[in-house]
């Protein structure tokens, strides 16, 4: 098993009593799976791919992944664990500006402490695979936002991670970049990345090999 | 790793580049400022440590009850030299001068310059070294001297002049050729052979032709113009001399030294720093003060430009945090930034710095040395400076912008940013308390420094003109002076002349001690003693309250005239009274009347009390220093080139070489007329860091309120709103600085003005100008960056996300 969720509880507090974000959430996610998570705005899809992404904390439940008790950890093995597992795919592509192509999909590496010849291998064979070699040195504003979210996926793979999460991954594209897109989440599932993707298309749904439904916060339906 | 922080570094300063030039201008003004102080400084305490045996060399100053009884730089003649003869295990060697000024010549050329008649020891003892010339026999034979190089440019042109002869004239009017033995190499800065920072003597003589000047009274211990300095043995200190001084004195001087004089020697290497009660030691603290304080502020700046548009960066750090950035990866990435603008900064300060020594020195009113000459170990200020600047500036915004939560980050809430930023309104009140109390204090110099040139002198300087003339100290010689005096009067275009000893400019010739005549000599007080003719009072407008004038063709030497504060000093109940009364002088039998009583003037500093004077008539006491030209107001150029045409008929040999009143003023307030340049400095650096750092503060409230003010557009605020939304915030914190800085500058002002005995009241007018300027550029800041945002299309800034 990848990863367990069990009673996950998470809220804020407005005004003296307890809003809830996320209520009692049990999740199993298997290695190789591709699930896509549905519900209305505001239903917690984000937040519960933030938790899941180590991104953001909760306050009931348990969490385990490999094996590992994510929610005994420190702040700093937290962060140790998802760098080394997990990729993010987002709305809003999230590339960094200031950087090209190259250095946008170089930088997980970098923070990783990868050795400078290595990076330059594994840099050239995800821009070959993702056929954007040409589009190298130009920086995110000079991109088209499918060719965005194409480096943004690129970005999140070139750790090599065994999970990627995507928050509504398609939500700024038009339908034909979207197919593309869905299409190559597609096949890196079949390679053996395990996906988690949040998206309100119940076609993009129709990708995964299962589907929950989160309604406001509340239980998960299965 | 490293590179790659400073790739992405560079890139985003390029991206920003108002920001980076902001950050970059104001970091640049406050180290450029920092190195030349720091230089400046380096060089202040190098004066007299470049002198042989440094450690060892001492001058005697004298510590006389009564200040008026004798300089506190000068001493008893023999005293160095009984020193050294009577206790060599203790003094291995002295040196001794007596400054005067004559004129030089060299055929036609013919310049006054200041002359330092001293012991033969002055070459060997310092180490000093000739360009031309044998150290060893340069003051072997009378009638030799020694010149410095610059000297020998001004009259041969040229550096190799051993063997010429220069003509010096004495004061009874004799002329004598010396030969030049040597010519001193360039000197690093010192007290001995650069004693007075005006108007060093540039000819070095020795006492074996003193007789020609008859000033040779080195073995006169009642003579207390000699400037002393002995070297004394290794281990030894200025305590082993305490003893041996007071013996020397007890053995040879009258009672009157022995009960005021208090011999003080001081180590040379400190002399400098603390004579005149440590003038320059506190100009150094000052400079030093204000340097930190500029570059604390230029840090502040920083920090808070950086902060402020942080918003723009928040989005990136979310990013790489989620990318799996550490905390500690992120700092460092922002340390680079800083670290880089520094550099930048500091490089280019170092560029600046040959280009603002000339106009530095200008202000501080010495050449600071170029960075070729400064030593090796000075590399490490540009280094040092990058590491602390930038650190120091880097640090703060790169821990808060790291702290935030990567989620938070990424959806652009800037909620932790709020904690910090009442830390910000502080600093920005910090930056506003220091721009108005460096303002507040330029205003409040300047007025002060206008006072000195103002109506409050006493005479009336404008149009005024002195030029020293040639001696000849004798009834015949003044006859002389007067008749040419009377040549000089003929001129159309001059209203009047003087001959006399003194001008205001705080040098007289002598201190007299006298009582009013039935008194006890207990009740003498010390008055300053000038010598001048009957149109003294005309030419520099000095009013007479009573009695008269002196007289033409007085031949009584003790009928005198004194000022208003001489008559309260002796007793007299008013100006009238002391009309026809008589003066004993302490140790003499024939009394001074007094014939009339002038008003007081400033003919010291405005630091100095106005002292008793009196004045002695130049017929009765033949000694004269000045002509004093009253010139009418509207041909000054055409009556110069006339009395220059005169002056060459009726003194051939000598030259008119003139000073208007005003610069002899200035050098007067040399210090002042300084301090009020770099409190202006000071202003306009405190002001363009202070400007730099409110248009990053409105920057970053802009950015934070984009929404709010495209919402409250939409809801029909004008522009007018808009502004004044901003205006707001802004005033606040001005108006709480006001509150501190007011009282704070009004305080430190008035402790300055302190120094001064006849000064200026504070106003509200220099507050209010400080107010005010602030005040309205910072308005005028936020409306230029407001009225951009207030005009445009409110639905651009809410589409947004």
């Amino acid at each position: 098993m990848l990863l367990e969720l069990n009673h996950i509880f998470k809220w804020v507090s407005q005004g003296g009593s307890r809003v809830f974000l996320l209520k009692d959430i049990n999740l199993q996610v298997e290695e190789g799976e591709f699930i896509s998570i549905m519900g209305p705005s505001g239903s917690g899809k984000s937040t519960l791919l933030n938790v899941i992404g180590m991104l953001d904390g909760f306050q009931e439940g348990e969490y385990n992944f490999l094996e590992e008790s994510v929610h005994a950890m420190k702040e700093k093995n937290r962060s140790k664990l998802y760098k080394e597992y997990i990729g993010f795919v987002f709305q809003a592509y999230h590339l960094i500006d200031e950087l090209t192509v190259y250095e946008n999909i170089e930088t997980p590496l970098l923070y990783k402490n990868v050795k400078s010849s290595e990076r330059k291998a594994l840099v050239a064979d995800m821009l070959d695979r993702f056929n954007i070699v040409g589009k190298k040195d130009l920086f995110p504003s000079q991109l088209s936002g499918g060719q965005q979210q194409l480096v943004g996926i690129a970005r999140a793979l070139i750790a090599k991670p065994k999970l990627i999460l995507a928050d509504e991954p398609t939500g700024n594209l038009n339908s034909k970049q979207s197919e593309e897109i869905m299409q190559l989440f597609k096949e890196l599932n079949k390679e053996g990345v395990t996906i988690i993707q949040a998206t309100h298309s119940e076609l993009n749904a129709a990708y995964g090999s299962r589907t929950i439904h989160l309604l406001d916060g509340g239980r998960n339906n299965i | 790793m490293i590179r790659n922080y400073f790739k992405i570094a560079w890139r985003n300063l390029k991206k920003k580049k108002l920001y980076t030039a902001i950050h970059i201008l104001g970091l640049f003004a406050g180290i450029s400022f920092a190195i030349l102080i720091t230089v400046f400084i380096w060089q202040e305490l190098q004066v007299n440590n470049k002198l042989k045996n440094a450690g060892q060399q001492y001058i005697l100053t004298s510590q006389w009850k009564n200040p008026n009884m004798g300089a506190d730089f000068t001493t008893l003649g023999p005293l160095a030299e009984s020193l050294k003869d009577n206790y060599p295990q203790l003094v291995t060697n002295y040196y001794r001068w007596d400054g005067i000024t004559s004129v030089i010549a060299n055929g036609n050329t013919n310049f006054r310059e200041g002359i330092q008649l001293g012991d033969e020891s002055l070459l060997k003892m310092y180490g000093f070294n000739l360009l031309h010339g044998n150290a060893e026999k340069a003051f072997n034979n009378p009638f030799s001297v020694v010149i410095k190089a610059e000297k020998a440019l001004k009259f041969f042109g040229k550096t190799d002049v051993v063997g010429e002869a220069l003509t010096i004239q004495n004061f009874e009017g004799e002329n004598h050729e010396f030969t030049i033995t040597g010519v001193l190499n360039e000197i690093s800065e010192n007290s001995v052979s650069q004693f007075f920072e005006k108007e060093d003597n540039g000819f070095f003589i020795a006492k074996n032709s003193g007789s020609f000047f008859d000033r040779a009274k080195f073995q006169d211990w009642e003579s207390r113009i000699f400037v002393s300095f002995v070297e004394l043995q290794p281990g030894k200190t200025a305590k082993d001399l305490e003893i041996p001084i007071q013996k020397l004195i007890n053995t040879h001087t009258s009672e009157e030294i022995k009960q005021n004089l208090q011999i003080v020697p001081v180590k040379l290497t400190d002399y400098y720093l603390e004579k005149d009660n440590g003038t320059v030691k506190r100009l150094l603290y000052t400079l030093a003060f204000i340097g930190l304080f500029i570059i604390l502020m230029a840090i502040i700046n920083f920090i808070n430009i950086s902060i402020s548009h942080s918003g723009s960066r928040i989005r990136e750090i979310g990013i790489r945090k989620v990318l799996g950035g550490r905390r500690k990866q992120l700092i460092i990435q922002f340390l680079s930034e800083s670290i880089i603008l520094t550099t930048i900064a500091t490089l280019m300060a170092c560029i600046g710095y040959s280009l603002f020594r000339p106009w530095f020195g200008e202000l501080i009113g010495k050449e600071l040395i170029s960075f070729s000459q400064l030593p090796a170990y000075f590399l490490l200020i540009p280094i040092l400076l990058i590491a602390f600047v930038g650190i120091l500036s880097g640090l703060y915004p790169a821990v808060i912008l790291s702290s935030y939560k990567s989620i938070d980050a990424l959806n652009r809430k800037l909620k932790n940013s709020f904690g910090s930023e009442n830390l910000r309104k502080a600093l920005l009140g910090f930056q506003y308390i220091t721009a108005l109390i460096v303002l507040i204090a330029a205003v409040i110099v300047g007025q002060q420094v206008n006072y000195f040139f103002g109506k409050g002198l006493g005479y009336e300087k404008e149009s005024v003109v002195t030029a020293a003339v040639p001696r000849d100290w004798t009834p015949e010689g003044v006859q002389k002076m007067k008749t040419i005096r009377d040549n000089f009067e003929k001129i159309p275009s001059v209203e009047s002349v003087s001959l006399s000893y003194e001008i205001p400019n705080s040098n007289n010739g002598f201190q007299i001690t006298s009582f009013k005549a039935g008194e006890k000599p207990e009740m003498a007080i010390t008055a300053q003693g000038f010598v001048a003719d009957e149109a003294y009072l005309e030419t520099y407008k000095i009013l007479l309250l009573a009695g008269e004038n002196l007289q033409a063709d007085e031949s009584n030497a003790n009928n005198v005239v004194i000022n208003k504060k001489a008559v309260e000093a002796y007793g007299f109940k008013n100006v009238n009274e002391a009309i026809g009364q008589q003066l004993n002088i302490l140790g003499e039998d024939e009394p001074l009347t007094v014939i009339g009583v002038f008003d007081d003037f400033h003919f010291e500093s405005m630091q100095q009390q106005i002292k008793p004077q009196v004045m002695f008539n130049v017929n009765a006491n033949a000694i004269y220093r000045y002509f004093s030209f009253k010139l009418k107001p509207n041909a000054v150029n055409k009556s110069l080139t006339e009395i220059d045409k005169q002056w060459q008929v009726l003194m051939p040999g000598t030259s008119f070489e003139y000073k208007f009143m005003d610069e002899t003023l200035a050098n007067l307030y040399t210090r002042e007329i300084r301090f009020k340049k770099a409190a202006n400095t000071s202003t306009l650096l405190a002001l363009l860091i202070a400007l730099l750092g409110i248009f990053g503060m409105v920057a970053l409230s802009i950015d934070k309120r984009l929404k709010e003010i495209a919402i409250r557009k939409v809801l029909g605020a004008s522009v007018k709103n808009i502004g004044y939304l901003f205006v707001k915030e802004f005033l606040i914190i001005l108006g709480i600085s006001i509150f501190i800085a007011c009282p704070l500058g009004y305080w430190l002002m008035q402790s300055w003005l302190d120094n001064y005995a006849y000064r200026i009241t504070i106003g509200l007018n220099p507050f209010i100008t400080a107010i005010f300027l602030i005040g309205s550029c910072t308005v005028i800041l936020i409306l230029l960056q407001t009225l951009k945002i207030a005009i445009s299309n409110p639905v651009n800034s809410l589409r947004a996300e």
